[in-house]
């Protein structure tokens, strides 16, 4: 059964890994394994992304098979907690107002493992700042669409340097805009502009095998 | 010293040669624009978007200092509403005069929820940003199937424009436009002059618009719009093929002005795999393209993002059958499939601009043209022309100056 679900959800089934999870759960299934499960099915989809054999169609229609999945799975793994690799800061970076690479990206780390503290977007630097302190992440994620980010970037980049924070993470920009210049400009530890890179990286961050 | 005359019959032959698939004199460069257009007049994005004598001044001073062949960006203040387009495709009159502007003065007199603007809902020195929105729900397909113009003007406008919600608010609405659309009208007029008197060719532009993306921009956001082509296939399709006569028509109520090019800019161009952009995206935007090149006009695409998967496709457009700008996309690759049929337009990293340094710059623009300058065929341009306004200009002048180095043929 569990096969089956994982099979439904890479090959984007919609309906069909959804009715499979509920009759499993229905059944007496162990959610906390349904869960696992729909993990590596996003792993999966984020492999063949980076093979070249899903697009971004996919990576949108997988998570959003994820999410339903998740909203009758997670409240059933109550009192037993989920393992976290590892916590994540995740804004859009101020003056950009756009939140699609963000929220794309954010649902592939969630179901990578990752804790996601969402800052939501035109996020001022002292409120990355302050979220720093205050989560203490391991990664801070910025996300961009337009070309004013970049400099935003920097910026913020710059304030965690000067509250004396930029060693305690590590920092991966992602968006359509950003390559390896924005990375070196900005003074950033990782570049994306996919979710599946983006999350391996983050892995990578971190010391888990991506 | 060459007259403005002169200047400008020579540029514009440069990028008449290029778009024929000749080599000009040399490499044509379409510049940079956007965001660096007001901070280098020392303007706020809240004054670019919203005082048209302040913008124009900004354009005319930065086209002065920063010279290209095609000023592509010139007069381009803000982002769109593109249903609002469409709603006039019927009245090509209204269409031609306000259904296209791009103007924060626009935005606050329709109200509306899909854009973003400096001093309005955002800081006063933000870029204009268009965000969208779901404004359609999957049940509503056939009534845009049926009438697309009837259904974008009567429904789904009152949705997206706060000022227009009721029929007395959207009654005083079109009056305002109206009294609007002459002070449009003249700064574009005024704009057009006085780059002509620094030697810029006139090259008046209309919009096209892929249906997929103006159902995706406008009327169920991109997200939904995914997620619909495995849910209601049949739907879409239907609807892109009912969208693709009022694109044109829209596109069209510009050919009296004189237009040979219609810019269609791309967006779930590179969210797709190779079947679903053959399925729902590809055949519509070919009938768009085509649709405009039958009355003469030669469609400007920009492949935004990646367009690797689907670089083949192109082939299928008659040859010289108009411009392909990609921003990510290797232009190498592009040149090396296209050549002898479409003229192939970028190259230049933005961010390179951005972050990057004259002598970097010199040496990327050497290599790029080693490469893609034989053959012609081939203009210049960044990624893509919005440059943020902390942009060093020595960058800039660097780019230009590269191009004048390593562009002649």
């Amino acid at each position: 059964m569990l096969d089956e679900i994982l099979k439904s959800i890479v090959e984007m089934e919609e309906e069909e890994a959804i009715k499979k999870a509920k009759e499993y759960l229905d059944g007496g299934g162990d959610p906390q394994k349904l869960l696992e499960v729909c993990r590596d099915a996003m792993g999966e989809v984020g492999a063949r992304f980076e093979k070249g054999e899903y697009f971004l169609s996919e990576l949108i229609l997988g998570g959003e098979i994820f999410k339903q999945i998740m909203e009758f799975t997670l409240p059933k793994i109550k009192g037993e907690s989920v393992k976290k690799i590892g916590k994540i800061v995740l804004g859009t970076v101020k003056e950009d107002v756009h939140n699609i690479g963000k929220d794309i990206f954010k649902v592939f780390a969630e179901a990578s493992g990752f804790e996601v503290i969402d800052i939501g977007i035109d996020t001022p630097e002292e409120k990355f700042v302050e979220a720093v302190k205050e989560h203490k992440p391991d990664i801070v994620g910025m996300s961009c669409l337009i070309t004013a980010g970049v400099t935003s970037m920097k910026k913020t980049v710059d304030k965690l340097k000067e509250a004396g924070l930029r060693d305690s993470v590590k920092i991966i920009i992602g968006g359509g805009r950003v390559d390896e210049s924005v990375k070196e400009f900005t003074g950033a530890d990782a570049w994306a502009d996919d979710a599946a890179k983006g999350v391996r990286l983050c892995k990578q961050l971190i010391g888990v095998e991506g | 010293m060459k007259s403005p005359e002169e200047l400008a019959k020579e540029r514009l032959a440069r990028i008449e040669a290029a778009v024929n698939l000749e080599e000009p004199d040399r490499v044509p460069f379409s510049g940079v624009g956007g965001d660096v257009i007001a901070a280098y007049a020392g303007i706020t994005q809240e004054e670019f978007c919203f005082d048209y004598d302040k913008a124009k001044e900004a354009i005319v001073k930065f086209n002065r200092d920063f010279p290209c062949d095609w000023t592509f960006a010139a007069g381009f203040v803000g982002v769109g509403v593109p249903p609002f387009t469409y709603a006039f495709a019927d009245d090509p009159d209204v269409s031609a005069t306000v259904g296209m502007a791009m103007f924060g003065t626009i935005h606050d007199i329709i109200g509306d929820t899909c854009t973003r603007y400096p001093g309005r809902e955002i800081e006063r020195n933000c870029s204009p940003q268009f965000i969208g929105g779901k404004f359609m729900e999957p049940e509503e397909y056939d009534d845009l199937i049926e009438d697309p113009v009837k259904f974008i003007a009567e429904t789904i406008i009152p949705r997206i424009c706060r000022n227009m919600n009721t029929p007395r608010k959207a009654m005083a609405a079109m009056i305002r436009l109206g009294m609007e659309a002459e002070k449009i009208k003249n700064f574009a007029i005024e704009v057009g002059k006085e780059l002509a008197q620094l030697g810029y060719p006139a090259i008046p532009i209309t919009l096209g618009y892929t249906p997929l993306d103006l159902i995706g921009d406008g009327l169920r956001d991109e997200l939904n719009l995914i997620l619909d082509l495995r849910r209601y296939p049949d739907k879409v399709k239907k609807a892109c093929e009912a969208l693709v006569e009022p694109i044109l028509k829209a596109g069209l109520a510009l050919k009296p002005l004189g237009v040979k090019y219609a810019f269609i800019p791309l967006h779930l161009n590179e969210y797709l795999s190779p079947e679903l952009y053959n399925e729902f995206y590809w055949p519509y935007l070919k009938e768009v393209i085509l649709g405009f090149a039958k009355e003469g006009i030669k469609s400007f695409v920009f492949f935004e993002g990646r367009h690797d998967a689907h670089l083949e496709t192109i082939l299928e457009l008659p040859k010289g059958w108009g411009i392909a700008y990609f921003e990510k996309t290797d232009v190498r690759k592009a040149k090396e499939i296209l050549k002898g049929h479409t003229c192939v337009m970028g190259g230049v990293p933005i961010s390179l601009i951005v972050g990057g340094t004259p002598e970097k710059i010199d040496a990327y623009v050497k290599e790029l043209l080693d490469e893609v300058k034989p053959g012609g065929g081939y203009i210049l341009a960044t990624s893509v022309g919005i440059a943020p306004r902390e942009t060093p200009v020595e960058n800039i002048k660097a780019l230009i100056e590269a191009v004048e180095k390593y562009g002649k043929y």
